[in-house]
């Protein structure tokens, strides 16, 4: 097993675009779950999908939950407070960045770190300078 | 228990980044040995762990890097063959 990741985006597509470029850096042995958007192609996040999400990538080395910005934040506590308190203890939401954290965080799942591991690695994506000056 | 050190060019266009950099981690990590990469193209920079990919991501490991491997472990000699094995076989060639 391997840490399962949850992309919470408040677009659908961002949120499978951000799943098919992690899931490029790993193989199979990594859950990946994309969820987003609200209803008739409009923006937004729903807690229960997300709900749905964290159970679709839920193992035995827990799942963490990488997301764009403000709401879905929050909608994502909420999918964690609705899970069953021994699920909670295993789901953690990112402070990463979305894109790099994800990626990161799906390589570190891959050689089999730990949850903790995986969501101190993905926060420590977001300092990664891209340009060097 | 035993400490053994390459030299390896690493040739692919991408260098150590994004897709050859997570086969890079994730090949050193099949491994029990504590395994270390330093970039020897880039100056003053210090040995990062191989089975980081934050760490190898910032080495900063472009096409052309000299880089140095050294592993310290029973399996030593095999992590090392498998790592030089990917950087001068599978990573570059064009399909990858």
């Amino acid at each position: 097993m391997a840490v399962g990741i949850v992309v919470v985006s408040h677009s659908a597509r961002l949120a499978d675009g951000v799943k098919e470029l992690a899931g490029q850096m790993a193989g199979a042995e990594v859950k990946i779950a994309a969820t987003g958007g609200g209803p008739d192609d409009t923006l937004g996040t729903n807690a229960v999908q997300i709900e749905a999400a964290i159970n679709r990538v839920y193992g035995d080395d827990g799942v963490l939950i990488l997301v764009d910005l403000g709401s879905a934040v929050l909608s994502a506590e909420v999918a964690v407070e609705s899970l069953p308190p021994e699920r909670q203890e295993h789901v953690l939401i990112s402070n990463a960045p979305l894109v790099e954290g994800a990626v990161v965080a799906t390589v570190e799942a891959s050689i089999g770190a730990s949850l903790l591991n995986v969501e101190a690695a993905a926060v420590r994506a977001g300092s990664m300078p891209k340009v060097e000056r | 228990m035993s400490t053994e050190q390459i030299e390896v060019q690493v040739t692919n266009e991408h260098g150590l980044h994004a897709r050859p950099a997570a086969l890079f981690v994730q090949t050193a990590a099949r491994f029990q040995s504590d395994i270390r990469l330093r970039n020897l193209s880039k100056a003053g920079s210090r040995p990062v762990n191989a089975r980081s990919i934050m760490e190898v991501l910032t080495a900063g490991i472009d096409q052309g890097s000299r880089i140095e491997l050294t592993a310290e472990g029973d399996d030593a000699s095999d992590a090392l063959h498998a790592l030089r094995e990917l950087i001068e076989g599978r990573l570059s060639s064009p399909s990858s």
